[in-house]
């Protein structure tokens, strides 16, 4: 993938004011996204994704969150860091969509759906309220919303997780983004309703060539959408790479810890083997690489922090093991 | 409705035997008027003592229900729960207290189940003052070794719910549960809020208290690679009912209700190379409210054999080969 991304991160760092000190959410965090992939930020609750993914599109309150000014987020030319809030609202939803967890929570709970969508349109285009309409039905259609005459005038609370997940992620596509952001987007559903959303999301991304950032703490989700996996542990990026070669041969110790932790469907039926201890606070991460003391492989030169090393061809991972001069693995 | 499950005459009574259990709840619907909604719809099933029988379901079966009515928080309409030969919805109130203690349970979030103004040795220690076990002056001992049992320590004993992380949380439920010395526990969606490198911890935990203590588990998840590793059962539910019932392996390799199918089949696998015949089923979430005719299942059901006599008519549980399914269709693939 030499193509120039459509949205490019650099030296992300968003930190928050909290009464224990400064909690470095997301620390130093850089990645592509290519037009039409889809990248999966993976790591579990604290580690930092969603606090990245809402940083992208400047929705952290400040205060008493901050986004540090050594900050880059390129999209189609422009650095969305910078940009005026006014410009940035056409961003938002135009430009790059956005669906959330809690679907029944992002909704608007007094107006008709049909009238959601429709005002997505009519924020970033100038079109008649008729067209606005028009295009929102046409929508809606297009991510399974069944009964629509009916449906279109129905209000979040008459339809069911599922169906306001759809609606979500027709607002969220009406305005065709080049890029999508899905935080969590099956989370809150039943495992038969996750796997129509997800088969979904990945047709209309097909069908509309969206660039998608997907982010979940489900392995499986991953293994079974993304082109490439990024995973996150204490606020930074610990490993990149193509999604096959990531599941075949992870290397960094966390994502194998990960991998091996992960109930399967196969593989043996007892439980499966724990990372030990817990993340740490965002307030306290440890001295040097921040998942030394839960790592089973740590050595003295853990204390220092490595960098994200080249591992193969687009791959990196921040871990001593790995680096050239180190040789006791290949 | 009820079905005795099948036992050979050497097997020892089940320390837990439910029987056509039902439940119904009247939602208000405005107007002074209310639909009625029928949680658990005869359900019937068997725990043999020191087993885990995995009870799966999507949100809306009826599962946590379930668990709520053995452990009569709610009262069936009909049917019977019967454990270790007593009949449980037949105990008079002082009766049924001092039975609680041989049954307990533990719920999904440690946080919002446990007091935030109650320290953690408080919060182990409240169950056996209520029961009034043991003598005051020893109750500490007693927490200190409940604590060291599910992996913590007693510095944790004068430490508040908001100080612990959520693996530890779910470890002070459990000890909680266990202060009674229960030989019942309700494992009502122990994990599904845990991260996954801690959700093997405890998992693990909860195999060595069972195998140690000789506990009984019902485990109530919607995950079913989850229920694989600590069930030796399985119970399959759809709006209410129990549509299929098998042992893990059994039921796994070879599951014989569409439904269980397509469930299994929705798992994601963490495996990017494996390829798999996804059914994807069509359609909504069920609701209790509105429980379509015949089988249950029948308006999302893929099988390729769907007819008028699912429509109309209500599947029994019967055997077929080594499990037990609620399907017309079952057992006549080819």
């Amino acid at each position: 993938m030499s193509m120039s991304p459509v949205l490019s991160v650099r030296n992300l760092t968003t930190t928050f004011a909290t009464v224990d000190g400064t909690a470095r959410a997301v620390d130093d965090v850089s990645f592509d996204l290519h037009a039409g992939e889809t990248l999966a930020l993976v790591g579990e609750s604290g580690s930092g994704k969603t606090v990245t993914a809402l940083s992208i599109l400047r929705l952290i309150p400040t205060p008493p969150g901050l986004i540090a000014s050594t900050a880059q987020v390129q999209f189609e030319g422009t650095d969305l860091t910078r940009l005026r809030e006014r410009d940035l609202r056409h961003v938002r939803g135009a430009g790059i969509g956005i669906v959330f967890q809690e679907p029944m929570a992002s909704l608007n709970p007094v107006l008709t759906i049909g009238l959601q969508v429709a005002e997505t349109v009519r924020a970033h285009e100038r079109v008649t309220r008729k067209a606005a309409w028009a295009r929102a039905i046409e929508m809606l259609h297009l991510v399974g919303i069944p009964d629509l005459e009916q449906r279109a005038r129905a209000y979040p609370h008459e339809l069911s997780g599922g169906q306001c997940q759809r609606v979500m992620i027709a607002i969220a596509l009406v305005c065709r983004p080049r890029v999508l952001i899905a935080d969590e987007p099956t989370t809150a559903l039943d495992v038969t309703i996750q796997a129509q959303i997800l088969e979904l999301l990945t047709a209309l991304q097909r069908e509309f060539g969206t660039a998608m950032l997907l982010i979940t703490h489900n392995l499986g989700i991953a293994a079974g959408i993304a082109d490439r996996v990024a995973v996150m542990y204490g606020g930074r990026i610990v490993e990149i790479a193509p999604t096959p070669e990531l599941f075949a041969d992870p290397k960094h110790p966390y994502t194998r810890g990960l991998l091996e932790a992960a109930p399967r469907l196969d593989g043996p039926a007892t439980p499966t083997p724990a990372i030990p201890g817990a993340v740490p606070p965002a307030t306290a991460w440890p001295a040097g690489c921040r998942f030394h003391p839960r790592c089973s492989k740590a050595w003295e030169r853990c204390r220092t922090e490595p960098a994200l090393l080249d591992v193969g061809p687009e791959r990196t991972a921040r871990c001593w093991l790995v680096a050239d001069d180190n040789g006791s693995e290949s | 409705m009820t079905d005795p499950a099948p036992r050979s005459p050497a097997s020892p009574p089940p320390l837990l035997r439910l029987t056509g259990l039902v439940k119904e709840f009247s939602v208000a619907r405005g107007w002074g008027r209310s639909d009625r909604l029928r949680a658990l719809d005869g359900v019937s099933l068997e725990i043999p003592r020191g087993e885990t029988l995995g009870l799966v379901g999507e949100s809306g079966s009826g599962k946590t229900t379930l668990g709520r009515c053995i452990l009569r928080l709610t009262q069936p309409d009909s049917g019977a729960v019967e454990f270790d030969g007593i009949d449980v919805l037949g105990l008079d109130p002082p009766a049924l207290r001092q039975f609680r203690r041989r049954m307990q349970i533990v719920f999904q979030d440690p946080f919002g189940s446990l007091n935030p103004r109650m320290t953690i040795g408080k919060a182990v220690r409240e169950p056996m003052e209520i029961h009034r076990l043991g003598e005051l002056a020893e109750l500490d001992q007693r927490v200190d070794a409940l604590l060291g049992e599910v992996g913590l320590d007693q510095s944790f004993r004068p430490r508040y719910p908001h100080e612990l992380s959520g693996g530890q949380r779910q470890r002070v439920g459990i000890a909680r549960a266990l202060a009674v010395e229960p030989e019942f526990l309700i494992l009502d969606e122990p994990v599904s809020a845990l991260d996954v490198s801690v959700q093997a911890q405890v998992l693990t935990l909860l195999r060595d208290l069972q195998q140690r203590r000789g506990l009984t588990y019902l485990f109530v998840a919607h995950d079913l690679a989850v229920v694989r590793q600590v069930a030796t059962r399985v119970a399959v539910m759809y709006l209410g009912r129990i549509v299929e019932r098998g042992t893990v392996n059994d039921l796994y390799a070879a599951p014989q209700h569409p439904y269980t199918a397509a469930l299994l089949s929705a798992v994601p696998h963490p495996d990017p190379t494996a390829q798999r015949d996804r059914t994807v089923l069509a359609g909504d979430a069920p609701s209790a409210l509105h429980v379509p005719s015949g089988c249950v299942f029948h308006p999302r059901c893929p099988h390729i054999e769907k007819d008028e006599r699912c429509r109309q008519e209500v599947p029994a549980l019967r055997t077929v080969g080594r499990g037990t399914v609620a399907c017309h269709h079952a057992g006549n693939r080819g």
